[in-house]
């Protein structure tokens, strides 16, 4: 049997253990120990590997950035930040109509540029903005929705954890990737904000408009919201910027990991400051960042041994290869692989799909001429598959946003909000369009600050 | 048939307390890191003042990232924090739904058994002395340290292997615990 038929089968015999039930992980870690016993057909270098396999996936420092920003995601949370923010959001955008689940937007938002997950923004804003809109009178279907939505935003506004991984996986620079996600990330809130505007237009019982709030009421409500903007702004420059003013030369402050550990405990003393945080909800962010790790890095082990089983068998070359030789036009090459992870979205996490596609379109991707240098084609990949797997998680049925906002209004009947969601899906995939047009739209920033 | 259910409460309870114990001592591990980062990067900005950065910072945060990993695993099988798509098991009976858990369970508990005794392995390499038979024991003189610190780097295994021994034993007890909610019909909470 030759490398890729094997690999093929090894393939076929992983996606069968997870869809029968068996942790993603598991089935990744024990089809690659298998395969690559098979291609070497001997099982002493597998053991020989696992001596320190597993310490050097987990004690790596690029890596160590995922938990610090999870553990920041945390803190947030607890920190009473989601409240303010949704209390300025709405005190400017309220007297609109739909103007409660504009603001619900607009907080998801701005929670997305201290928290790297969607579940976490999702859960956080759900518990401030639902309570809110249905006081208001918004019809369940919008409500969840948007939230939904609006969870998303955690994951594509930087700080984010799967551009990191992402970023690791292709050997991209962390801070461009981050640079590179934060137009489009605005560009989501904007679609998601006109979505509602045409929504309540529609249906206007569904989304009343509140009276306008005084400016002076409102300006004070901005107040609320500096932590956020001085936390985000100082990580990002700092990860980003240019903080070599004597000599010739960029030069950050910190790196990305550095950068993590900065918002986590500013993010922490903030919480302290507040009250939100104090021994008890400190070690509920400990447990839950602890599971969320432990998690990630175990898929993360299971797609290190899978691909190196792949690498062994020299799959991702050959089918690299094959692809460019078949002569497909680029971007056919590229919709057929965003619509696979449309399709897988349905069912997967975004987490192991990333893991897992990455190491076999990455190569492929490369080898495309997409009229920008090899770099910028990382990127802009990067941030638009980023985008297409985030749709899953608010497409049924596996839509785990979907499902945390209806763990929180159990009276909704799930199918309300599977229709509440489909508008807001509709903008993703325009956005994903007019990105893949405009390459220059994500690349913008990039080239301007480095 | 369930097997020894009070039993497997008993050793559930004891185990929780220990993951838990762990994963928040692995959270404090954390936490001290992003603190020493801090310190780190404040120091290195203030050169000017004749601070400087904490030497060998990259070393402790590597080697203290590992072993917070290693002591949060336990707790996440514990919690059933590791992802599985039920997307189709959704529609099979109940006790095939559970039966397929087990099976999960099984395969989780056999690798992170292999993991724990290959880090084991791996922990043996890399101490200063090694057994040479019966009561004698010889100097390793390859011991690995790190770049900066000369921090040996057995202390990390030693450490990780606290949290790979927790995790094998709580994926052993989460089969017995698949067993009896196969027994029962339903998954507990």
């Amino acid at each position: 049997m030759d490398g890729v038929t094997l690999s093929l089968l090894g393939f076929a015999l992983m996606l069968v253990l997870i869809f029968l039930r068996m942790p993603i992980g598991v089935a990744l870690f024990l089809t690659g120990a298998v395969g690559t016993w098979i291609v070497l057909g001997r099982v002493t270098p597998v053991t020989a590997q696992l001596k320190s396999l597993t310490y050097d996936a987990f004690s790596s420092y690029s890596l160590s950035i995922v938990p610090l920003f999870l553990l920041m995601g945390q803190f947030a949370t607890r920190s009473g930040m989601s409240e303010r923010l949704f209390r300025a959001a709405a005190d400017w955008l309220g007297h609109m109509k739909g103007g409660v689940a504009m603001a619900s937007v607009g907080a998801c938002a701005g929670f997305g540029a201290v928290c790297g997950s969607s579940l976490a923004t999702a859960s956080t804003m759900g518990q401030v903005a639902l309570p809110e809109m249905r006081k208001y009178g918004y019809s369940g279907r919008l409500a969840t929705g948007v939230l939904a939505a609006g969870g998303t935003l955690g994951i594509l506004i930087p700080p984010s954890v799967i551009l990191v991984i992402y970023a690791i996986l292709t050997e991209q620079n962390i801070a461009k990737m981050f640079a590179a996600a934060l137009i489009p990330g605005l560009l989501a809130a904007l679609g998601y904000i006109l979505a509602v505007a045409v929504y309540a237009r529609i249906s206007p019982e569904d989304a009343v408009a509140l009276p306008r709030k005084p400016i002076a009421a409102r300006i004070r409500a901005l107040g609320g919201v500096w932590p956020v903007v001085l936390i985000f702004g100082l990580v990002m420059w700092g990860i980003a910027g240019d903080s070599n003013w004597f000599k010739a030369g960029q030069q950050a402050l910190f790196t990305p990991t550095e950068g993590a550990a900065v918002g986590a405990v500013l993010t922490g003393l903030y919480g302290l400051w507040t009250g939100g945080l104090n021994r008890e909800s400190f070690v509920e962010c400990v447990l839950s960042t602890a599971t969320t790790t432990a998690m990630i890095f175990f898929i993360i082990l299971g797609a290190q041994m899978f691909n190196a089983f792949l690498a062994l068998t020299q799959t991702p070359q050959a089918l690299a290869e094959w692809v460019g030789g078949q002569g497909f036009a680029p971007l056919t090459v590229l919709a057929l692989m965003l619509l696979l992870y449309l399709i897988f979205g349905c069912v997967m996490d975004s987490l192991s799909m990333i893991l897992l596609t990455i190491p076999i379109f990455f190569p492929i991707i490369e080898s495309l001429d997409f009229g920008l240098s090899t770099e910028e084609t990382a990127i802009w990949f990067g941030v638009i598959a980023l985008i297409v797997v985030e749709v899953g998680l608010i497409t049924p049925p596996v839509g785990m946003n979907l499902f945390i906002i209806h763990s929180m209004a159990k009276d909704i009947p799930v199918t309300e909000t599977y229709r509440g969601v489909a508008p807001f899906v509709l903008t993703d995939l325009i956005r994903v369009v007019i990105l893949i047009a405009f390459p220059a739209i994500t690349l913008w920033l990039v080239r301007l600050m480095f | 048939m369930s097997l020894a259910p009070k039993t497997e409460a008993r050793v559930g309870a004891i185990l929780a307390a220990s993951a838990k114990w762990l994963a928040v001592a692995g959270g404090m591990v954390l936490v001290a890191l992003a603190l020493m980062t801090v310190a780190s990067v404040l120091g290195r900005a203030m050169i000017f003042a004749g601070l400087g950065p904490i030497s060998g910072d990259y070393e402790l945060v590597e080697m203290g990232v590992a072993i917070a990993v290693f002591s949060f695993l336990p707790w996440c099988q514990l919690q059933r924090g590791h992802v599985t798509v039920d997307v189709l098991a959704d529609r099979f009976p109940v006790r095939l739904k559970l039966f397929l858990a087990l099976v999960g369970n099984i395969a989780l508990a056999a690798a992170a058994v292999l993991i724990a005794w290959r880090l084991g392995a791996g922990m043996e390499e890399k101490l200063p002395w090694r057994w040479a038979g019966g009561f004698a024991f010889e100097k390793n003189w390859a011991v690995e340290e790190t770049y900066e610190l000369g921090l040996p780097f057995w202390i990390g295994y030693a450490l990780a292997l606290i949290g790979a021994a927790l995790f094998a034993l709580t994926a052993l007890y989460t089969v017995w615990r698949s067993v009896n909610e196969m027994a029962a019909g339903a998954e507990r909470a």
